[in-house]
């Protein structure tokens, strides 16, 4: 190697140094807007790629950690104890409580029969938040958290309640709030994408595919869309070099292509050229970077006990538990987990405890995690899914193969970390767990909060798009002050 | 917006004093306004939302969108009134200091600048001109303005460009060289670049119709037809699968090819459109005219449980309505489902009139199979994709033959030596049972292990229990693991477990690894179980052995429904052999999480074994035990049957001979399924119903919360309705054609541009109403738009008009001031620069290598893409498996496009969900990435540098070789020196590394020509791969 080497490290060395030298983003911005000639504002970002006038206001949050339990978890047998079904198990739900809501084609027909929760509830902590037998460990960090039992969403099937949950509209084709707050603050950390996405690896195949406009850029250039690293040899597509090449010989190639580059940019005068000059720079940072992040040899065995024995395991739940403080710590803006299988329409009883079983210890974990590296403060944690579950039991209500249909009226999302009052529960159902009556919380405005934490005006944060000024809460959508430290 | 009331307009003081006071000095000229572009946009922005179309939010029975709105006396004063400031009150809404009285509104939003609110004030001084939204009117031919450069034009399209630039000061740019403009032409029409040869010919043609010849061949060219429908296809939102939950496989492809001939027979546009439209309504129609019609079914289809299928159909009602607007008329229709437009002059009733041509498909809603009409179809492609599959799996058979024979003296060395072992009285053991390092529960039964191997249980029952058994096997390697279950007295009815009825449950099977010193266990695939009691009983949860190997507690193996008191046998293959040693362990982890328990083990041993094949997937005596136990002198006089499954064995263990059964297995399969869309198969198509539907408003836009019925109807504001008798979408499309339409000419003949220029004249392709763009020359747009109808809808004359334009043959090279002063190249000085759409990419390399499968049509094929992307997003519902043989090569246009995932490789594509027209064009480091490492770039790489070695000699010949078909050019002396280098330092590491050299030659399916220096091809692919990630490379210049 010695001969190659000298020969292709010098020019190397040369091009890191002008890297440091900060040869980078301004003409990124530039690059993006000349790529995109539709977009004629010049939108002016510094040097984490903020867009000019963001944040709008001093943020709580840096980051945010979006845990999201796809499927709906039913919050009748996760955190909204309703102690009085009991009485009414197997009549009929008044229809005062029901008010004619819809219900998905496969329960339609049937008569709409009470079954109380299928576990039973503890208060813990000194806030004395009541949260399932079967989730111990988030009940042992209850007082670190803050329940909104007040959910409420417009939708009553997957794929359009989480495309709601996630870009605040039904339909496929708007951008997700990562993308939203790739688009708006950038991150700090450049040599990863600034939203990035873990999906669980299940061995049994999944009824929801989760699809990948979830985390997509909609009309908002691709560059903003999630980046879902895979639990794969290669954890972003393609970052491996082929075999058979090593790693001086690419750096060789990588040399040669920037300096034709740079006689083409020199000739041309197009600074597309530079930014693409920049993008192979970054691609093979990441070839680094990426490694460095998802290989968790560097961590103690105290870590992988607290996170629990799934979390040896790659690709599980609680592995990317781990891998969001990690990504965390390396300070990138958007980090979102997604965790299926919480569709539990039949035998609930054994599946939503297997379900809590994989997530519980896990995401007690992270905050636990979090908090000690004083990380909580300034990084916001979501936990919730598209909608509920609801109160009547599909199939026999009595017996263990029943579970509960969708129910987009209620259901449980909690918060924890930058900005959020701990140990509080917000908002409250009727006594069936039926209708969010007490301080309902759309949303739209779970959006317009989680933004307002990041420094954000969800009002003011807008793309035009087919002659209209969109954003992530459509027209609507309140902060929950109440909620905010 | 705040919903307080408004004061009534009244005239204040205060802003009489501000208005005057606004005159600042740089205004005075007067230099006129133009209404179009310089106001009605800005009222737009600031004023329609509750001055405009949609009743709804329209505050003070105030509309500005309208002529009669903004002029109408309302009681002494008027929102403008033309010259007189004074009595222009909206002016003086929008220049108070009172907050209450400020327009727009400081909760709204938004504003209005001073240099906005001066521009009104001078609009009103200069009479107030009012006209219609121009896209609104029906486009007239201009006059083809005058220029002071005579020489320039080579027709009225450049003399518009020079007429505008000249306005600027600005003169174009010099024509580009001939190698860059045939390299330009050649993306632009067929999407795939020249050959050196196409090249060298057109530099030396010095004729001078050299270049309108080219152009023709051009447009001649069969890869015409495809490059155009890539574009269509996005349009037309299509895709191979539903979408949705279910994603099933649809067969629509046929209908992408009817797509390519139409533009191959340059089909007139109108005609076009009224067969995708109404193939099905035309007189006699034939089979292609319904195929067709497949444009309006290739919308997404929901099968998702428990959804309503008529919500699902009003989805796609509303979808076809949605991509009309779009894709025809440039209007942002979807607006209007919920409520009338907030700009533009359409009603949300005029929408559902619209929705009505529609709304009376013979359909279910419903999706997968289930979504009728179907037409038969059997596509005339459909025998070469089998002839191509065949060829694949015949090539696949014979490699498997060459590789057996190849075995063969292995295989006699081999079994020569088991059989002397044996003799010997050495034979190893099949299996050995595992020693345990570490036996533990996680619920609290004791676990212990006896001599022989055999794990008992005593103490604690749980309901659920795992057992875990640590070990670390003295095995060269492991390839299977055997589980015994055994009866025992001590067990309830002397039978397999200490349950209530001596059965046992085992819900799951894991075995992870973990190495030592690390903290990260890996789980071990296990490929197949087998049991000698393994019953699937339908209604019963518990029986067969497989289904250990989810991970579902709610499944898995039982001895229920046998004789308790029999031992069982349980066999598990791993995917490939394990390693062990190197301070390796395994645990192994029997999980029992019934629903019914507790029904836990009560005595087992479990054995691993070094062998393959029947070893482990087969309950019968293993081959080397049946050696063993059979008494035979020598090789030859082994039984037939007993050869064969030692043979299996013997194969099952070789990797080569594992891998090309694999890939025989993948194209047997891929011939099967090209068998099968060889024959007939179901094209989704339009359909009428006997009985029409009830079209109705629907309220908000919810698919089930019916308004007002409604009947045929086209928004009044784009062109009358003329067909008085017919309402049928066969009128629909004649009324999108009408010459008196001034929406579909525009919008197609800017669709046009775009997909040359990379930008539209309006820059808004997707939107030609109130809030879109104005053209940047609107002149040249109704000239095109004009021409392109009176020629009959003629695409090719339309593109050839463009190419063969000045404007279209200037350099694309920008300096730092033409780049200050125009940006964008609105004013079109020069050519555009852009990076080609990720499928031409892709199919230029191909090209460039030569591995271009050129052919036409056909079932959809499957390009390289990392494994486990389908798998992975669909939790393993779905996997892809790339394509064998030549059709791996086809045009990217032929790909499968899966719309919960769609392929890799083409990053910044249109997503297929719904009609999208803009491009997107994003740098990113991920698209780097792609083109550094996809298969179809390393493979081209080394194809590339193998043709080129075969036929020069030189080193530096070579480079310049590829230089040429990569970049339709010359390598400078410059380039030829940085490669050069490149590749001498690529040579030695090659020469000195002969492993690396092999590897890298053989990424894919491709394998090199091993009489070639292999460091000298491996060093050359890397120059190759280099050249094919060059910016220019992927740069239409």
């Amino acid at each position: 190697m010695d001969r190659l080497g000298e020969e292709l490290l010098r020019p190397t060395r040369r091009y890191f140094l002008g890297r440091a030298a900060g040869l980078s983003l301004g003409a990124m911005a530039l690059g993006e807007l000349l790529a995109d000639p539709a977009k004629a504002s010049r939108a002016e970002r510094n040097e984490i790629g903020t867009l000019a006038g963001l944040p709008h206001f001093a943020p709580k949050a840096k980051r945010v950690i979006f845990l999201t339990q796809s499927g709906g978890p039913s919050q009748l047998e996760l955190y909204d104890h309703k102690p009085g079904l009991e009485k009414w198990a197997g009549k009929e739900l008044p229809e005062s409580i029901r008010m004619g809501q819809r219900l998905t084609l496969m329960t339609a027909k049937q008569k709409q029969l009470v079954m109380p929760a299928k576990t039973k509830f503890r208060r813990w902590g000194e806030s004395g938040a009541t949260v399932s037998e079967w989730l111990p460990h988030i009940g042992s960090v209850a007082d670190d958290l803050c329940f909104i039992k007040s959910m409420h969403t417009d939708h009553i099937n997957h794929a359009p309640a989480m495309t709601f949950l996630l870009t605040g509209h039904q339909l496929p084709g708007r951008p997700s709030i990562g993308a939203w707050s790739s688009y708006g603050l950038g991150s700090p950390n450049r040599d990863l994408p600034d939203y990035i996405v873990l999906v669980s690896k299940m061995k049994r195949p999944s009824d929801q595919p989760l699809y990948d406009y979830y985390w997509g850029s909609g009309f908002l250039p691709t560059r903003y869309q999630g980046v879902k690293l895979r639990n794969a040899k290669d954890p972003v597509l393609y970052l491996n070099d082929p075999a058979g090449l090593p790693k001086a010989l690419r750096r060789g190639m990588l040399d040669s292509i920037a300096e034709l580059n740079r006689a083409k940019l020199a000739e041309s005068g197009d600074p597309e050229i530079a930014t693409r000059i920049r993008q192979y720079e970054m691609a093979y940072r990441m070839q680094t970077s990426v490694p460095d992040l998802t290989n968790l040899g560097d961590e103690s065995q105290e870590t992988f006990e607290l996170y629990g024995p799934d979390s040896r395991r790659p690709g599980s739940y609680a592995a990317n538990c781990i891998l969001a403080r990690r990504l965390a710590e390396r300070g990138v803006r958007f980090i979102q987990l997604f965790h299926p299988d919480w569709d539990h329409h039949k035998k609930l009883t054994a599946w939503c405890p297997a379900r809590c079983r994989d997530t519980d210890q896990p995401t007690a974990a992270l905050i636990t995690d979090l908090k000690r590296r004083g990380l909580l403060e300034d990084t916001l944690v979501v936990w919730g899914g598209e909608f509920g579950r609801g109160v009547a039991g599909q199939g026999d209500y009595k017996s263990p193969e029943a579970g509960r249909d969708h129910h987009p009226r209620s259901f449980t999302v909690w918060m924890a970390g930058a900005g959020v009052r701990p140990g509080l529960s917000y908002g409250g159902t009727d006594e069936f767990g039926y209708n969010a009556v007490d301080q309902p919380v759309h949303i739209h405005d779970l959006q317009a909060t989680i933004l307002h934490l990041l420094g954000v005006d969800h009002t003011k944060l807008t793309y035009r798009y087919q002659g209209r000024d969109f954003r992530l809460t459509d027209v609507h959508g309140h902060v929950v002050k109440d909620i905010l430290t | 917006m705040s919903k307080r009331p408004r004061r009534s307009l009244d005239w204040t003081l205060p802003a009489i004093v501000f208005l005057f006071a606004l005159r600042p000095s740089w205004a005075q000229g007067a230099s006129p306004i133009d209404f179009t572009r310089e106001i009605q946009p800005l009222l737009s922005d600031a004023c329609f939302h509750c001055h405009g179309p949609d009743e709804q939010t329209r505050e003070a029975d105030l509309r500005l969108d309208l002529k009669e709105g903004a002029f109408e006396d309302r009681g002494g004063y008027a929102a403008f009134t033309p010259g007189d400031l004074a009595k222009s009150e909206a002016l003086a809404r929008m220049i108070t200091d009172d907050p209450d009285l400020r327009m727009p509104p400081a909760d709204s939003g938004r504003t209005l600048g001073p240099k906005q609110i001066e521009r009104v004030r001078r609009w009103i001084e200069q009479g107030a001109k009012w006209r219609e939204h121009w896209a609104f009117i029906v486009p007239e031919r201009p006059r083809v303005p005058r220029v002071n450069d005579r020489s320039w034009s080579r027709g009225p399209i450049d003399t518009f460009v020079l007429a505008r630039l000249e306005r600027e000061g600005l003169s174009p740019s010099p024509e580009a060289d001939r190698e860059t403009l045939l390299r330009r032409l050649s993306f632009d029409l067929i999407g795939l670049p020249p050959t050196p040869e196409e090249v060298d010919a057109f530099v030396n043609d010095r004729s001078p119709d050299a270049y309108a010849r080219v152009v023709d061949r051009l447009l001649d060219s069969p890869h015409y037809g495809e490059r155009m429908a890539m574009v269509w296809l996005d349009a037309a939102r299509y895709a191979d699968t539903d979408g949705f939950q279910g994603d099933a496989t649809r067969n629509n492809w046929a209908w992408r090819d009817w797509v390519v001939g139409a533009y191959n027979r340059n089909m007139p546009f109108d005609q076009f459109t009224i067969e995708q439209f109404a193939g099905d309504l035309l007189p006699d129609a034939t089979l292609e005219q319904r195929l067709a019609t497949c444009f309006h079914r290739n919308h997404m289809t929901n099968g998702e449980g428990g959804r309503d299928p008529e919500e699902s159909r009003v989805d796609y009602v509303i979808d076809r309505t949605n991509t009309t607007g779009t894709v025809w008329l440039g209007l942002t229709l979807g607006c209007c489902q919920c409520h009338s437009h907030k700009y533009d002059p359409i009603t949300q009733t005029e929408y559902y009139q619209l929705t009505a041509f529609f709304n009376s498909i013979e359909e279910t809603g419903k999706a997968a199979g289930a979504a009728s009409p179907y037409m038969k179809y059997q596509s005339p492609w459909g025998k070469r994709a089998v002839a191509n599959a065949t060829e694949a799996v015949n090539r696949r058979q014979a490699e498997l033959r060459r590789l057996d024979a190849k075995t063969r003296p292995a295989f006699d060395a081999w079994l020569t030596e088991e059989l002397a072992a044996i003799k010997r009285g050495q034979a190893t053991p099949v299996w050995r049972s595992v020693v345990a390092k570490g036996l533990t529960s996680t619920d609290g039964t004791k676990l212990a292990q006896d001599a022989t191997g055999v794990i008992t249980t005593s103490g604690p029952d749980p309901r659920h229990d795992d057992y875990l058994v640590t070990v670390s096997p003295d095995l060269p390697q492991l390839t299977g693991m055997r589980l015994e279950i055994l009866p025992h007295a001590s067990n309830t009815e002397g039978g397999l477990s200490r349950s209530d009825n001596g059965h046992f449950i085992l819900t799951n099977l894991k075995i992870n690894a973990r190495r030592k010193g690390s903290s990260i266990i890996e789980e071990v695939p296990i490929v197949s179980a087998i049991a000698d009691f393994s019953e699937s009983v339908k209604g019963k949860a518990y029986g067969a052995v497989k289904d250990v190997l989810d991970d579902d507690p709610r499944t898995g193996w039982s001895s229920e429904g046998s004789d308790p008191r029999t031992p069982r046998v349980a066999l598990f293959a791993f995917e490939e052999a394990l390693p062990t040693g190197d301070g390796i362990e395994y645990v192994i982890e029997l999980r029992h999480r019934s629903l019914s328990g507790p029904k836990n083990m009560g005595r087992f041993r479990l054995s691993l074994t070094d062998q393959f094949g029947p070893v482990v997937r087969s309950l019968e005596k293993p081959p080397l035990e049946e050696l063993a136990s059979t008494d035979v002198p020598d090789v030859a006089s082994i039984p037939g049957r007993l050869k064969k499954r030692l043979h299996e064995q013997f194969l099952a263990g070789r990797p080569e001979i594992v891998e090309a059964r694999a890939a025989l297995a993948r194209a047997q399969s891929q011939l099967k399924e090209a068998k099968r869309w060889a024959g007939e198969v179901g094209v989704m198509v339009l359909e009428e119903r006997k009985e029409p539907r009830e079209t109705h408003l629907l309220v908000r836009g919810v698919w089930d919360q019916k308004g007002e019925e409604v009947t045929h109807g086209v928004p009044a504001a784009v062109a009358p309705w003329k067909e008085a008798s017919s309402t049928d979408r066969l009128a629909l499309a004649r009324w999108l054609v009408d010459r008196d339409n001034p929406l579909t000419a525009r919008v197609t003949v800017n669709r046009y541009w775009l997909m040359i220029f990379g930008a539209g004249l309006v820059r808004t392709p997707e939107d030609f109403g109130v809030q879109g763009e104005r053209p940047t020359h609107p002149e040249l747009l109704d000239w095109l738009a004009v021409e392109f109808v009176e020629s009959g809808w003629n695409v090719k004359r339309l593109l050839k008009q463009i190419v063969m334009s000045a404007t279209y043959r200037q350099r694309s090279e920008v300096t730092p001031e033409r780049l200050e002063s125009d940006p964008e190249n609105r004013l079109l000085g020069r050519s555009p620069r852009y990076r080609l759409p990720s499928w031409m990419i892709r199919d230029a390399a191909l090209r460039a290598s030569d591995l271009l499968t050129a052919d036409l049509g056909g079932p959809p094929v499957r390009p390289y893409q990392p494994d486990g992307v389908w798998a992975d997003r669909t939790m393993g519902r779905f996997r892809y498996e790339p394509t064998d043989g030549a059709e791996q090569y086809r045009r990217s246009l032929y790909s499968f496009w899966r719309r919960s995932v769609a392929p890799t490789f083409m990053f910044d594509a249109a997503q297929r969900r719904v009609c999208q027209v803009r491009v997107t064009r994003t740098n990113t480091p991920l698209h780097a990435l792609a083109l550094l490492n996809d298969l179809t770039y390393l493979e081209s790489a080394n194809a590339l540098a193998q043709d080129v070695m075969k036929n020069s000699f030189h080193e530096q010949r070579r480079i310049d070789e590829i230089a040429r078909r990569v970049l339709s050019r010359s390598a400078t002396g410059a380039e030829r020196k940085r490669l050069g280098q490149l590749y001498q330092a690529a040579l030695a590491y090659y020469r000195s590394h002969p492993d690396d050299a092999h590897a890298y030659l053989r990424q894919g399916n491709w394998r090199p020509d091993e009489s070639c220096d292999q460091a000298e091809l491996a060093g050359l692919s890397l120059v190759a791969s280099t050249l094919l990630n060059l910016d220019e490379t992927m740069t239409r210049e």
